[in-house]
């Protein structure tokens, strides 16, 4: 295994969040919609019409371009790919071919420690097809379905150059690459939904010298599922090259259940698709000025934002890597920062109370009925040592599921800190009674033992005592203790 | 029925009398009606007749005040579609198999604006399958006759839109013109038809052929006529990426008839060559004698690479058919075969069978010449060639305002007589296919009949200068003064 | 240069137009390929050295269509005069391959 060169190339597809589709006026939000209903005379391909290009799709193209540092080409050509597939109305596909909208791009991502920089061949438009039912819905035996309401929605195709040399690092990849596309607005970057789509080149080589046979992969449905599928095909071209086999260039399809990829057979010759300039849609040229505009829109990426949340808050890498890898949650962050300015704290809270919740409710950060503000405040009290960590937790729970305020939960359950020092001496002193081991620890000069007192009487309280004014009074009796 | 409404009356003479109520909306529409009735069971210019709805559409008219009679440019006009412009509830078939029981769902942009002026659509004209085809013979639902004389082919592939107007079935048609299939019908049945510069009118609802070519335009009786129709049809449409940002034509612009004997017409020394018939260029001469003798000034050009051109538009308009025509698989509309279980016997069986020879021919014709290897060899250079083909213009027309040629090089010849040869049928669009290749305005008018049968001139213009093409046209058309003569047809 | 179009070739073509033809036919359609193929090869009489081709006529900058929809009323008249539909879905021989 550590004798062959591993070399992987991705080509993703993401839908473009625009309101309609790329070359006619229909609505592109086709999730569960009764089928053909989202469809007009254009997206159908009805004999006369004609397309026209929707101009937040070709910004939304430019501007994954420029986030990927693609030089972009000052004009912009669609080519027809030809070919038949029932889910293709017109027989063709408009696409983009030996012009596309950006070329020599780069994307970073730091990967075990390095910087890594993946070079990218091309970022295309184009338009996406139809979908094919199978099964269900009383088809008739033997047939299948067509729907065409995701015909016609608007596609980037980015393809990178094979610079990928494990299955890790293609992973790594394409999460900065669906973090980029998030970042900028561009698409939403759902894999389970379809709306970025991920296929593979993979070759593997005895030689660095020498590229070894390349295999396209597709199908793969999930971050997982790509992992998987490229450490599957790794070691299956690994295994038939050690048996002396050969390889052939083919493409082959993961098989999620059975953990496989099997080769797509049935294709005697390769499909020659005849692209050639799409006759209906005329070249249009990119003034600068227009490009200026696009580019103007691209907000902080990934990579720097992790920089800038480590430099200036003072997190650790690891913490910054995943409050970045979801946009909305670094944004969140911030905005809850602005009134609670703890970085670390607020982090370390975001990252486990916060997500735990959300994971619980199955939802993301941009659902979530708590806002930054009120979370700040939360944390807040807890500063001011108005409520434990302990009892914010469960405050936060209920913040989760009712949306008020901290404050207002408090003040309804009557859940508010202990701080009546006579109180909490009648605890104290009972906790120092049950535990002379504890004290005489502490005595003989263990701080630890100080920290397990103070538990102890949070505990006896649950967890309601304001933990600084015990301390107070635990050291000032144990200070008469000596 | 009052015979004497089917002499060579104009819009212009149509609303004199309606206005002046000599007849109702309602009795004319019909007098129209009974005239498609009675002779195109001969004729064989339509493929589907709108009698119904172009009666309620009179009554509407008539009734409703939204439109005003002085205001409304087309009011109450009767006029025919060729068969590849979608009108809403109506067949669009393209003369095709493929598309026999297809109705299409929307109206083309053309066909809103007629709406919008007050046209009436009287029905759908037949026309050579897809528009591949210089005679109608390819239609599917057999030929357009030629109402000069009804052994002798009407021309295409706008036939069925020529002839319905010189038969006197309707006074305006639309074609569509991608090599020459408006004017070389209209010359064929001595009728003015004009091929628009190219995104000058709206594609939208035009079913393509090759759609770097294709162009709507009129069919009239006279100039005037045709005129007023591109007036309606023309200006810049959102839904069609290739229609030009300019202004709609206004006939405000045409030049005065002083002007016009200051324009500098030019001659190419290409399209007067031994290949033309005799009559055709002894007719020709003439109308440029007349020019002479009205003081305007002609003088002879070259245009080198016409002779290229055609087979660049052999290699061109395929490639593109081929394309435009890979929707019609069976799938969602039109015809459907269901032969084997397979999907791919329905494609093959739907399409083998949907399709006619010509168009099959095309097809193959232009996958090859895509596919790969040939790319290059073929379809780049058709591209290259077509660029030189629009350098001569461009160069010709800092020379001269206007160039006049013959339409065809030959007369309307007899059913089934070229239809052996496909390549002699390719030769019949010489002179009407470099200025579609270069995008540029031209027209076909009558100039004469030999042997009974009308002679076709050709006008071709600069890049939106429709309005000199048209002056130029009225000029002669008034100066020619003809008479046509009368075949046993027409009474 | 002649350059002969084999019927293997156009069997290929046929099948890549989703055309099928009998052997007569193939023969037919090839040779009228190889008729006009033959003209073409006029083209090559003239130099194309730096000519730049021209795919489209075009006059300036083409409209763009703002992102708000617009939403067809006619739909259902295309599932009405479809070949065969079941509920919404258009029906076509099941697909085995993808």
């Amino acid at each position: 295994m550590d004798n062959y060169y591993v070399t992987i190339g991705l080509e993703v597809h993401c839908q473009l969040l625009t309101t309609t589709k790329m070359f006619c006026r229909c609505k592109t939000d086709y999730f569960g919609k009764a089928p053909n209903t989202l469809v007009c005379p254009v997206c159908l391909g009805l004999p006369g019409s004609l397309p026209v290009l929707n101009e937040q799709a070709l910004r939304l193209a430019i501007l994954t371009a420029q986030a990927l540092n693609c030089r972009i080409l000052p004009r912009v050509v669609f080519h027809r790919k030809n070919y038949f597939y029932p889910d293709l109305p017109k027989g063709y596909q408009i696409s983009q071919y030996d012009l596309p909208i950006g070329v020599e791009g780069k994307i970073e991502f730091d990967f075990k420690g390095n910087r890594e920089a993946v070079r990218i061949k091309r970022v295309h438009a184009e338009e996406d097809a139809g979908k094919l039912v199978h099964e269900g819905l009383n088809l008739p035996f033997g047939c299948s379905g067509v729907d065409f309401n995701r015909c016609g929605i608007p596609l980037v195709e980015i393809v990178t150059e094979p610079d990928l040399h494990s299955p890790e690092e293609a992973r790594e990849c394409l999460v900065m690459l669906r973090n980029v596309v998030r970042y900028i607005g561009v698409s939403d970057g759902n894999m389970e939904e379809g709306s970025l789509r991920c296929d593979a080149n993979v070759s593997v080589s005895p030689s660095p010298e020498k590229m070894g046979t390349k295999v396209e992969v597709k199908n793969m449905n999930s971050f997982r599922s790509v992992f998987r599928a490229l450490r599957y095909e790794v070691d299956r071209q690994v295994e038939l090259l050690e048996k002396g086999e050969s390889l052939y260039q083919e493409t082959r399809h993961w098989d999620e259940a059975r953990g496989i990829t099997l080769s797509a057979r049935g294709k005697e010759e390769a499909e020659d698709y005849r692209y050639f300039p799409d006759p209906d849609l005329l070249p249009i040229t990119l003034e600068d000025s227009f490009l200026k505009e696009i580019k103007a829109a691209i907000s902080e990426l990934p990579l720097t934002r992790k920089e800038r949340l480590m430099i200036e808050h003072e997190l650790p890498e690891n913490e910054a890597n995943i409050l970045v890898q979801d946009k909305t949650l670094a944004d969140f962050f911030e905005e809850a920062l602005k009134e609670f300015n703890q970085p670390r704290l607020l982090c370390n809270w975001m990252l486990t109370e916060v997500l735990k919740n959300l994971n619980e409710a199955g939802i993301d950060i941009t659902e979530s009925k708590v806002s930054p503000q009120q979370l700040a405040e939360l944390l807040r009290m807890i500063d001011k040592g108005e409520i434990s960590g302990t009892i914010a937790k469960g405050v936060l729970e209920e913040m989760f599921t009712t949306g008020l305020d901290a404050r207002e939960i408090v003040s309804k359950k009557g859940i508010s800190l202990i701080s009546n020092e006579k109180e909490l001496e009648k605890v104290v002193l009972e906790v120092v009674e049950k535990n002379p081991q504890s004290v005489a620890d502490y005595l003989s000069g263990k701080e630890k033992a100080l920290h397990f007192l103070i538990g102890q009487v949070m505990k006896e309280t649950k967890g309601q005592a304001n933990p600084e004014i015990v301390k107070d009074i635990l050291l000032k009796k144990l200070a008469s203790e000596e | 029925m009052k015979v004497e409404l089917f002499k060579d009356f104009t819009i212009a003479d149509y609303h004199k009398w309606l206005r002046e109520e000599k007849i109702s909306l309602p009795e004319l529409i019909e007098a129209f009606l009974e005239r498609i009735k009675s002779i195109d069971p001969d004729l064989h210019a339509f493929l589907e007749i709108n009698q119904q709805a172009a009666l309620t559409e009179a009554d509407i008219l008539v009734k409703g005040d939204s439109f005003d009679k002085e205001l409304a440019p087309l009011w109450g006009i009767p006029i025919a579609i060729k068969d590849n412009i979608c009108v809403q509830g109506l067949p669009t078939t393209c003369g095709s198999r493929i598309l026999r029981n297809y109705r299409s769902p929307y109206n083309a942009t053309v066909i809103e604006r007629l709406k919008e002026a007050g046209a009436i659509i009287i029905g759908k004209t037949n026309m050579d399958e897809f528009a591949m085809g210089s005679s109608t013979e390819n239609s599917a639902f057999g030929p357009t006759r030629n109402p000069f004389d009804l052994e002798r082919v009407a021309g295409g592939s706008s036939g069925g839109s020529a002839a319905s107007v010189a038969a006197l079935e309707v006074p305006i048609s639309l074609g569509s013109d991608t090599g020459g299939s408006i004017r070389q019908p209209a010359s064929f049945c001595g009728v003015v038809g004009l091929r628009p510069t190219y995104g000058r009118v709206s594609r939208y609802g035009l079913v393509s052929f090759a759609s770097s070519l294709d162009q709507i335009g009129p069919i009239a009786r006279s100039v005037d006529d045709c005129t007023r129709v591109f007036e309606i049809i023309s200006g810049k449409d959102e839904q069609d990426s290739t229609c030009a940002p300019y202004p709609p034509f206004s006939r405000n612009d045409i030049p005065t008839e002083e002007e016009i004997r200051k324009l500098k017409i030019g001659l190419p020394r290409e399209y007067f060559s031994g290949e033309v018939e005799k009559g055709v260029l002894e007719l020709i001469e003439q109308s440029i004698d007349l020019l002479r003798k009205n003081n305007l000034e002609t003088i002879e050009v070259r245009l080198p690479h016409t002779d290229y051109a055609l087979e660049a538009y052999y290699i061109v308009s395929p490639c593109e058919a081929s394309s435009n025509l890979a929707r019609y698989d069976g799938v969602l509309y039109g015809f459907r075969e269901k032969e084997g279980e397979d999907l791919e016997s329905m494609y093959l069986s739907s399409r083998t069978r949907g399709f006619g020879e010509e168009v099959k021919r095309r097809i193959i014709l232009g996958t090859y010449c895509l596919s790969s290897g040939y790319y290059d060899e073929y379809y780049l250079k058709g591209m290259k060639v077509r660029t030189l083909v629009r350098h001569d213009f461009e160069q010709v027309f800092e020379e001269c305002d206007l160039l006049l040629t013959p339409v065809s090089p030959c007369l309307p010849f007899n059913l089934g007589e070229k239809t052996k040869d496909f390549y002699q049928m390719y030769l019949t669009d010489i002179f009407t296919i470099p200025s579609a290749m270069a995008g540029l305005p031209a027209l076909s008018m009558n100039c004469g009949y030999c042997d009974h049968l009308p002679v076709g001139l050709q006008i071709i213009g600069p890049p939106f200068r429709e309005e000199l093409i048209l002056g130029l046209a009225g000029f002669l058309e008034k100066r020619l003064s003809l008479t046509p003569p009368f075949p046993n047809f027409h009474q | 240069m002649e350059r002969k179009v084999s019927l293997a070739e156009i069997k290929t073509i046929a099948k890549l137009s989703k055309l099928s033809f009998s052997e007569q036919e193939l023969a037919n359609f090839s040779e009228d390929v190889n008729s006009v193929i033959s003209h073409f090869e006029k083209l090559n009489r003239l130099d194309l050295q730096g000519v730049s081709p021209t795919s489209h006529i075009s006059w300036g900058q083409p409209p763009l269509n703002p992102d708000e929809a617009v939403v067809w009323e006619n739909r259902d008249w295309v599932l009405e005069q479809a070949p065969e539909v079941c509920g919404r879905l258009i029906v076509v021989p099941k697909i085995v391959e993808k």
